[in-house]
């Protein structure tokens, strides 16, 4: 599951269960690259929470987690951030880290 | 209009053809000392040298004199006794009818008179010269581009005996074979790493090129046995500069390599005040010392030079100010201050270091902002640079200053980004303040090129001084990289026939696993500016895109191989090399390596939403 959402959204998140969340801005090319990596995990993992925030949008939510730049991935699990991917990563590196929130 | 795919050889391929084509009308004549074969620019990158061939009926020497504008400017040289006489003429001028005076062994003398063209604008003409007639002998300094610039070498009067029509980039340094090694100019990685080295004669013959998967940058240093230790990175790690690899001289592989992060803390620990996560330790210089048998680097973005042991790979010590460091890394590693302290200045984002035969360390101290923190920045026009020698104690971890020069010029000499030092003896030193620059009248705080702005005035400025005294000092009204004296004459630098070769590897463009399926939006529109070409071993696609756009391209055959377009540039905190900077922000430069792949294929872009046809198909 691929899904947008706010800061408020995002408070609600049951982050004790695995999750992924990405912080992507409209004006950056490996931030739309990612989200097609993203759309092909969701391909296989249709139930894998995953969730993409505006970088630009959230100014202070990104503040509040030490997010510098976009596209950031952060990997949740047990209701804390276990794993940080900054920048562009292929879909095996996504995957592979997402597979060792199990 | 349609897009083209530009075929462009290799200089080596093109110096190839044209020796053979040389050797052929040299077979062909018969030529004497009284009518010998001349030709101009033998190796089409070096206008001011030339080939003069002849045969004699016996063995005799020759000597050959090209007459100085002054007697004090005669360059000359003296070859081994032959018959077949091949003589590279060097230290022509410029747009002059050159007397050239070849006499032999028998007594025969022959004046030949060799026309030059007009050298293009980026040869840059000095605006000062201070030199005692006669003070380098035959030599000239060499002067390696960081703005739009030649490299050229300059003469005791700083008129133009050498020049080189390719974009060269770093340090020019001879070897012990007598040619040249200097970047190439191909680029690889924005905005300056290139593929490799060349070694290259003077006459402009290009034997080799070692290609380096990680691109070169910097600086190189030639071992005892040849080898070549040369500064580059591993594209994959996301860092740069900050890796050093030994290169096999007759095959160009990797041998070894060593690996800072594995010694150092980086971003942002120790940061001087150009530091970024991406290039956390921007190593500029690298030396090996025998004695030691370890390696000495610069890292500019940590204020800092280090030593490490070349077998067992071990942070040794650290030279640079010990502020704002760990502190059991101080404790550690870091030097204290003795001596005349009132005298005594840490060096900051410093260049070239070099270790002298009794072990003291020297280097270009560049000061660029001269604090370890932001509170107590210096500003360019409060600052200086110098070239700085320092005494290292490494069994009581002490540091004395005992000699610089460059303080006392103040804001005039101060180059926040590369220059060097060259050490010829006790007390006789170059030191070469490179990157000079001004905006609106004030010295620039950051790397003039970095500005790209017509406002902007770079200078550069190399002295050389013998026991305090300034023997030589050249300004010229451009930035270069680094300066080096040498002989343009060199016994071991024979000039030999056939084709140069291709060393090495440009390694395994990585591919985009993630295809995404979008619609066809038709040919690629105009606005882009698509250009391709193919070298002999890589495609080069060079386009204009708004940053942030999403960009791909496709290699569409049996297979196919997909590359991920970066057109959000980082801000490039040192600017190094500026020669290979388009003018528009949105230029977008990306080269893909044939290595492992083959075949025809049809090449696609995907921008943004649509998929677009190129129409162009390549076969490789």
């Amino acid at each position: 599951m691929l899904k947008e959402i706010t800061q408020t959204e995002y408070e609600t998140l049951d982050i004790t269960a695995p999750t992924l969340v990405e912080f992507y801005s409209k004006t950056c090319g490996p931030c739309k690259m990612l989200g097609f990596v993203l759309k092909e995990i969701e391909k296989s993992l249709p139930d894998f929470p995953m969730y993409q925030i505006d970088f630009d949008a959230n100014a202070e939510l990104k503040e509040r987690l030490g997010v510098k730049g976009f596209p950031t991935i952060l990997l949740y699990k047990g209701g804390a951030e276990v794993e940080r991917l900054e920048g562009l990563k292929q879909k095996p590196v996504v995957q592979k880290a997402i597979e060792s929130l199990f | 209009m349609g897009i083209e795919l530009k075929k462009i050889a290799h200089v080596i391929d093109e110096q190839y053809a044209a020796e053979t084509a040389m050797l052929r009308e040299i077979k062909a004549g018969s030529y004497t000392l009284d009518a010998p074969y001349v030709k101009l620019n033998p190796y089409l990158i070096a206008p001011l040298t030339a080939l003069v061939c002849f045969t004699t009926p016996e063995e005799t020497e020759a000597k050959v004199v090209v007459k100085g504008k002054e007697a004090e400017g005669d360059i000359g040289f003296s070859f081994p006794r032959a018959k077949e006489h091949l003589l590279p003429i060097y230290g022509l001028y410029a747009e002059t009818d050159n007397t050239v005076e070849i006499t032999l062994g028998t007594g025969a003398v022959k004046t030949l008179s060799i026309r030059t063209e007009k050298a293009p604008d980026s040869v840059h003409l000095p605006t000062g010269v201070k030199c005692v007639p006669g003070y380098l002998g035959g030599k000239v300094v060499f002067l390696s581009p960081t703005s739009p610039a030649s490299t050229a070498a300059y003469d005791y009067r700083g008129d133009v005996r050498w020049y080189g029509t390719l974009n060269f980039a770093f340090d020019l340094k001879r070897v012990k074979n007598g040619r040249l090694l200097i970047g190439t100019n191909r680029l690889l990685l924005p905005p300056y790493n290139v593929t490799g080295l060349f070694e290259m004669g003077m006459i402009g013959k290009i034997y080799k090129e070692f290609r380096l998967f990680g691109g070169y940058h910097h600086d190189q240093f030639e071992m005892e046995d040849g080898n070549l230790l040369i500064l580059t990175q591993d594209p994959s790690q996301g860092t740069v500069e900050d890796m050093c690899v030994l290169v096999d001289r007759g095959t160009g592989q990797i041998l070894k390599s060593w690996d800072y992060k594995k010694v150092l803390p980086q971003y942002p620990t120790g940061g001087s005040g150009s530091q970024d996560a991406h290039d956390w330790f921007h190593n500029n210089a690298v030396w090996y010392d025998k004695k030691t048998h370890s390696l000495t680097f610069s890292g500019r973005h940590q204020d800092i030079i280090i030593n490490i042991g070349y077998d067992d790979h071990e942070l040794k010590w650290i030279i640079g100010d010990p502020d704002n460091w760990p502190q059991e890394m101080v404790d550690k590693y870091f030097f204290k201050p003795v001596g005349d302290l009132s005298r005594f200045d840490w060096q900051y984002e410093q260049h070239a270091c070099l270790v002298l035969p009794d072990g003291d360390v020297m280097c270009f101290d560049n000061g660029h902002w001269r604090a370890k923190r932001k509170e107590n920045y210096v500003k360019a026009r409060d600052n200086f640079s110098r070239g700085v020698r320092y005494r290292i104690d490494t069994e009581k971890m002490e540091i004395e200053q005992i000699w610089q020069y460059g303080k006392e010029r103040g804001a005039e000499f101060f180059s926040s980004y590369i220059c060097n030092v060259e050490y010829y003896g006790e007390g006789h030193y170059l030191v070469h303040s490179g990157g000079i620059g001004y905006m609106n009248g004030e010295a620039c705080e950051l790397p003039p090129v970095a500005y790209q702005d017509e406002g902007v005035r770079f200078n550069s400025i190399t002295v050389e001084v013998k026991d305090d005294q300034v023997m030589y000092e050249l300004e010229i009204p451009a930035n270069y990289y680094r300066a080096e004296k040498l002989d343009l004459y060199c016994p071991e630098d024979a000039l030999t026939f056939g084709k140069g070769e291709l060393l090495g590897s440009l390694g395994v463009t990585e591919e985009f696993t993630t295809v995404p399926d979008l619609p066809a939006g038709g040919a690629v529109p105009e606005k882009y500016a698509l250009k391709m070409a193919q070298e002999s071993d890589r495609l080069v696609i060079k386009a204009l895109f708004e940053k942030g756009q999403m960009v791909m391209l496709l290699l569409e055959g049996k297979t196919t191989h997909a590359y991920f377009v970066p057109t959000t540039k980082r801000p490039y905190l040192a600017m190094c090399v500026g020669t290979f900077l388009e003018n528009d922000e949105r230029a977008v430069e990306l080269p893909i390596s044939f290595e492992n792949i083959s075949g025809d294929y049809k090449i696609s872009l995907i921008i943004d939403e649509y998929k677009y046809d190129t129409g162009v198909e390549i076969s490789i």
